[in-house]
């Protein structure tokens, strides 16, 4: 089994993460997310006695809350905290696929 | 040569009636000023959790049960990764792994023949946000974002557009009569998703996604259309692409939208900031309680009372009407005079005064004085359209309303006898005609009796006495 992953795993991580990465980077990755995996795999080798889910760190069951309106947010106070805004709407680049 | 056959599944997004969202307490609103119901939560700002609204709960339940789905009792939440400005957190959390209902089934008709469609699964998860594009811009409305929704995802069961046409709009009856939503489909509060492959052997087709059908018909047309293109396809020794397509009303065609990518880069995992969520008996029984009698018992009670099956329907697709009506299903009235005045004068009452039954003074008892007035012969259809402003408009009875008019309804044999003889008497030629056997005769003479009376007579009884009359 290789010792690393291939360029284009990499990069489809790279690209799910939306991250940019330089030829050194991939390289270097290549190795370390390989290693990663590899030990996630060790992991998976413990042998469980229960095959119950832990899904949080509590096992306390969750505690809804009613149907009860609370506090929004001021929408010119939103606009403070976005790149771009127009009006009373979020600016973005053009999404596409939509 | 082999037919081909349509093999046709559905995803239905429902969103739920509740006044906050799914896991923030922002309101929960259709047609605000943009952003103006969102709070941190909804914009995943840093260090906000989610908080998980009970009420989402009791409507996934109640949907879940009325599907007939097998309901997961210990279920937890996952979360769906993904990278694009519709979701700022980077995931929606949905269900994957425990929804909150499976293995359920609706039941169906077409062409008289029933038939049931398997529910694989009905799980609960929020809403994105509005986009609109224009040139290189896209706007953001978070008014949406954490709207709960449920999904529903069908099997493969169904094989004709009419037959997928029939689901939808049952699952739209049941969800509207049980309140779960108001699915609006032009609003968008209900939108479906339609896949649907071609084949001729038992082995099926490559399949298209037909994403956001905007109407129940467009739903047929779409399933048509894209079938054609299809068999098209394969016809001429083509592949159909496994692909994403949208259906264009103005042009009546499936427009490409994305090819599918192999394989699903969603990294779904369960979420950490939802603990297990328990349903237990006593919740199951507390939500079963708040299950109305849905629309297919109704139309079997209308049709059982003599109430004709067009009628019937057209009370289904009234709620508030078949509410009211409900109400006397067991008072012993005749349903049939009651569903007649609720879907005709009442009605066009309602619409023109642009109310609902619950702002007029239209109470139960004027309501059945009125049916049993009617069915005795007390009035009649012409006293009661003259009564009916004052019927929905004042607080007085009935029999006070009628005082109040000078209406006098002549149920009196022997006067309506004399008036009836003076009405043949002056129309000798009509009476000739009947005798020859001009059966419509009777109808002008009926007309001439009940003008002479200002259409105060007992329809019932005029007939009956003029018939006597000519007979004789």
């Amino acid at each position: 089994m290789s010792d690393r992953l291939t360029k284009q795993e990499v990069l489809h991580v790279a690209r799910l993460a939306r991250i940019n990465v330089t030829e050194e980077e991939i390289e270097k990755y290549q190795v370390q997310l390989k290693q990663l995996l590899d030990d996630v795999d060790k992991i998976k080798e413990v042998k469980l006695t229960n095959e119950d889910r832990l899904i949080a760190p509590v096992e306390e069951k969750t505690v809804c809350r009613e149907d009860e309106q609370g506090e929004m947010l001021d929408p010119e106070e939103i606009m403070k905290n976005v790149p771009s805004s127009n009006g009373n709407f979020v600016e973005v680049p053009v999404m596409i696929n939509e | 040569m082999a037919e081909y056959k349509k093999t046709i599944g559905i995803e239905i997004h429902t969103e739920l009636k509740t006044k906050t969202k799914i896991y923030s307490n922002s309101v929960n609103g259709y047609g605000k000023t943009a952003n103006s119901n969102v709070n941190v939560v909804d914009l995943g700002y840093p260090g906000t959790l989610p908080t998980l609204n009970m009420e989402v709960i009791r409507l996934a339940l109640k949907a879940a049960l009325i599907l007939n789905c097998e309901i997961n009792r210990d279920m937890h939440f996952d979360r769906k990764n993904y990278f694009y400005p519709d979701l700022p957190k980077g995931y929606q959390i949905t269900q994957a792994e425990t929804p909150i209902g499976v293995n359920g089934y609706v039941e169906i008709e077409v062409n008289g023949e029933k038939k049931k469609i398997r529910i694989h699964d009905i799980h609960i998860e929020e809403d994105t946000c509005k986009s609109i594009h224009y040139k290189h811009h896209s706007f953001l409305d978070f008014n949406r974002a954490g709207v709960p929704l449920v999904e529903i995802v069908t099997e493969a069961d169904m094989h004709s557009s009419e037959e997928a046409m029939a689901y939808v709009e049952k699952l739209r009856e049941l969800f509207l009569y049980a309140d779960i939503s108001d699915c609006k489909i032009e609003e968008g509060s209900m939108r479906c998703d339609v896949n649907i492959s071609v084949s001729k052997t038992s082995e099926l087709g490559t399949r298209a996604e037909i994403k956001n059908i905007g109407s129940i018909s467009n739903i047929g047309r779409a399933i048509e259309k894209e079938a054609a293109r299809q068999i098209a396809l394969i016809e001429n020794g083509k592949e159909v692409e496994f692909a994403t397509y949208r259906y264009d009303e103005k042009q009546d065609e499936t427009v490409i939208m994305r090819v599918k990518e192999a394989g699903n880069d969603y990294r779904y995992f369960p979420e950490p900031d939802i603990p297990f969520v328990e349903i237990d008996d006593e919740l199951i029984a507390e939500v079963k309680k708040t299950i109305p009698m849905l629309a297919g018992e109704r139309r079997e009670r209308y049709v059982a009372a003599g109430i004709s099956l067009l009628n019937a329907n057209k009370i289904i697709q009234n709620r508030n009407l078949s509410n009211y009506l409900n109400k006397f299903l067991d008072s012993g009235i005749n349903l049939v005079i009651a569903s007649n005045l609720l879907l005709g004068d009442i009605s066009a009452y309602l619409n023109k005064m642009g109310t609902e039954l619950e702002n007029t003074k239209l109470t139960d008892e004027k309501f059945i004085d009125l049916v049993q007035k009617l069915d005795k012969g007390d009035i009649n259809s012409k006293v009661f359209k003259d009564i009916l402003d004052d019927v929905m408009e004042k607080d007085t009875t009935i029999d006070e309303i009628i005082a109040s008019k000078g209406i006098k309804i002549i149920n009196d044999p022997s006067a309506l006898k004399t008036i009836i003889s003076n009405v043949l008497e002056s129309n000798s030629a009509s009476v000739t005609d009947y005798k020859n056997g001009n059966t419509r005769a009777i109808k002008f003479l009926m007309g001439q009796i009940m003008k002479e009376t200002k259409g105060s007579a007992n329809p019932e009884l005029v007939n009956k006495l003029l018939e006597e009359e000519l007979n004789k």
